[in-house]
């Protein structure tokens, strides 16, 4: 009798427990796209409010701002996002910008300006900034996969020396001489109807986003993130292929200081700001995992564009601009509670 | 050499082989402070005058109240960027609030003093609660939490004054807080020596320090062995955000006026450069206060000797930046070889 009571108990419990995990199987699968929509949804939402509050957010002349501005941060939050997905960071992104900016900048100038042909200028330009950038990616890398150093400790202390070295070459003053064949092929120029930051970002994601989800390299740095132990027993090269991830972020850094130095027009020693943190939180924002492993082109373009938008509203709307520095740090944490909920829900 | 002796002894306890390691360890903060002391004092006649040593102190004091706070919350595993925003607010809410204070009730200056200090602490403990609560119940990182809270007390910060001075705190706030000396020294000192006497002793003693390094250590063995995990962390913020705002406050009566430019990144990023300096691990679990302490002082004299030596300022960053991956690079280098014999 009590045997009797004790196998039906236990069925009826089993049962339950195979309706539950039923049920919350079919429960989290709908939640799991609401989720990975939940950010373009916002993004929808975020416009539309705004376009409620002021009629000039909608106009097709703003968006074709906003997706130019977006562009800029979207390529920072890209390098970012690189190295995120290794565990990494990199808050030398911002010194090195201006680095970047100031070193092209100056090597312009001592071309000549202008008198030098536009395809000389450019190629010095970009020599000369992306020489930089990779000496900052090296430095990066190899103290943090070589020496073992916490990429915090690594980037912060190669953020000094990137001011350091930006302020000290630069005089601390803005380096004027940056010729107009230099902003027409990084700013003023267009393709195909489309100004050239736009074409450019475009182009950088959808290479981006090839490497990162078709190359065994890109592949391998989803591992190194996801389980830094596996991938190198799996015989994985995890410290090369870390130095390569820190020199392609610096890379992707500077080609977006070449693209703000053609927009300012000269070479400003404090062009990169507080970019390493912004390039950080869009990249979250999106959806990127500091736990490393989960992102994507994708988390980093949408973050950029969040947070792009919502600073092009707030500015139109006219929003002081200190409460817009209170509303993006919410955004960073609500951006961080919303991953975290992603997680949960695997 | 170094294998036979491990061999010899069984384990790495005490072997000839780590005489090498403890110099790398522990010697390296020391031996560079002496370079600099020693160099500095025969380039320069000023660096060993009293005015300069006074104030030396004085600031190596308010980094390190800072950077205690800052290293028990890497210890426990966590960060916390916003120091440098909490500084800020603290010293306007404390200026905006004594002002208030002052005009409103018009007694004894006493009063004021108490109520701008109250809501400057409280702002500061608020931000830390706030920090807290984010990283233990939504176990969010904290790099993240902080990074967002930075720009919001930040912004706070600026909102209340416009980014304008607030005057109109009673004059004995100054004279008593900011500018007052007992056997020659400022305050701020004794201060900084009490913060950091009591730190030791309840990172050593109590409870709440061990758990932190527990913690930090390796949490899943906390949970399991019954550390209640949550308000270990929040204490950690807490704690980190109070300091903050003594520091805030202190420099508020130093300066004479409230002002949302104080703090800010720059010592944010030298607190975690002191921490990180004084031997704390960002993998958490390990970490003394007292070094860190001592590696405050360190950059306060770096800083000062850099400046006497008519160092281009411009420069002085890469020389902090060198010192810090130098620093943990080493500590880096000395763990593996233990870790390997």
């Amino acid at each position: 009798m009590s045997d009797a009571n004790l196998t039906a108990t236990t069925r009826s419990a089993d049962l339950d427990g195979k309706t539950r995990d039923r049920r919350a199987f079919d429960r989290s699968f709908g939640q799991q796209w609401l989720r990975k929509l939940a950010l373009p949804i916002a993004l929808v939402a975020l416009l539309a409010g705004f376009a409620l509050a002021d009629d000039r957010i909608l106009t097709s002349y703003n968006l074709l701002n906003i997706a130019q501005q977006t562009s800029y941060l979207a390529l920072f939050a890209m390098a970012q996002m690189v190295v995120i997905l290794t565990r990494g960071f990199d808050l030398s992104l911002g010194p090195t910008v201006s680095m970047v900016s100031v070193g092209a900048a100056l090597a312009m100038a001592g071309m000549g300006g202008g008198e030098a042909g536009g395809l000389v200028v450019v190629t010095a330009a970009l020599a000369a900034g992306l020489a930089l950038a990779v000496a900052c990616g090296l430095f990066n890398g190899v103290v943090v996969a070589l020496l073992g150093v916490s990429p915090l400790v690594a980037t912060l202390g190669s953020m000094n020396i990137a001011i350091g070295v930006a302020t000290t070459i630069s005089d601390g003053r803005p380096v004027q001489g940056v010729p107009s064949a230099f902003s027409q092929v990084f700013y003023t120029g267009s393709l195909l109807g489309l100004p050239i930051a736009i074409v450019i970002a475009l182009v950088v994601g959808v290479a981006l986003a090839f490497v990162l989800s078709r190359t065994v390299f890109g592949r391998s740095l989803y591992i190194i993130g996801t389980n830094p132990q596996a991938a190198a027993v799996a015989g994985i090269p995890v410290k090369r292929l870390l130095v390569y991830a820190y020199l392609l972020c610096s890379a992707l850094a500077a080609l977006g200081a070449l693209m703000m130095t053609a927009r300012t027009g000269s070479g400003e020693p404090n062009l990169g700001g507080t970019l390493s943190l912004q390039s950080i939180a869009a990249a979250v924002v999106g959806g990127t995992s500091l736990a490393g492993g989960r992102g994507g082109v994708a988390t980093a373009v949408l973050g950029a564009l969040f947070i792009t938008i919502l600073s092009n509203g707030m500015n139109l709307t006219r929003i002081d601009g200190y409460v817009q520095m209170i509303v993006l740090g919410a955004i960073v944490i609500l951006g961080v509670v919303l991953d975290r909920l992603r997680l949960s829900a695997r | 050499m170094n294998s036979t002796a491990t061999l010899s002894s069984g384990n790495r306890t005490a072997s000839s082989g780590d005489a090498l390691d403890l110099v790398l360890r522990i010697g390296l903060l020391p031996i560079l402070m002496a370079i600099v002391i020693v160099g500095t004092s025969l380039m320069s006649p000023y660096f060993l005058g009293w005015m300069n040593i006074v104030n030396i102190l004085r600031m190596a004091s308010f980094l390190a109240i800072i950077a205690c706070g800052q290293a028990l919350v890497i210890i426990a595993g966590g960060f916390d960027l916003s120091v440098g925003a909490v500084v800020a607010l603290a010293s306007v809410v404390t200026a905006k609030a004594m002002a208030a204070a002052a005009s409103a009730i018009g007694g004894p200056d006493i009063v004021a003093i108490v109520i701008g200090i109250g809501a400057g602490l409280g702002s500061g403990l608020a931000v830390g609660l706030f920090n807290g609560i984010c990283v233990s119940r939504l176990k969010v990182s904290g790099f993240v939490v902080t990074l967002g809270t930075m720009s919001a007390t930040a912004g706070i910060g600026l909102l209340l004054t416009n980014g304008i001075p607030v005057y109109g705190m009673p004059k004995a706030f100054v004279q008593a807080i900011g500018r007052s000396q007992f056997l020659g020294f400022p305050l701020a000192i004794y201060i900084a020596l009490a913060v950091i006497l009591v730190m030791v002793f309840v990172q050593r003693r109590t409870l709440f320090g061990r758990y932190v390094y527990a913690i930090g250590g390796n949490l899943d063995a906390a949970v399991v062995s019954g550390v209640s995990i949550r308000p270990h962390l929040v204490g950690t913020y807490v704690v980190s955000g109070g300091l903050a705002a003594l520091v805030g406050i202190l420099l508020t009566a130093l300066v004479g006026s409230g002002q949302a430019s104080l703090g800010g990144d720059a010592m944010m990023l030298q607190s975690i450069a002191a921490a990180v300096i004084g031997g704390v691990s960002l993998r958490g679990g390990i970490g003394r206060v007292e070094i860190v302490a001592v590696a405050a002082l360190f950059l306060t004299i770096l800083g000062n000797a850099l400046n006497l030596l008519h160092i281009d300022s411009r420069i002085q960053p890469i020389f902090l930046g060198l010192i810090m991956v130098l620093a943990v690079a080493l500590d880096e280098f000395s763990r593996r070889r233990t870790s390997r014999v």
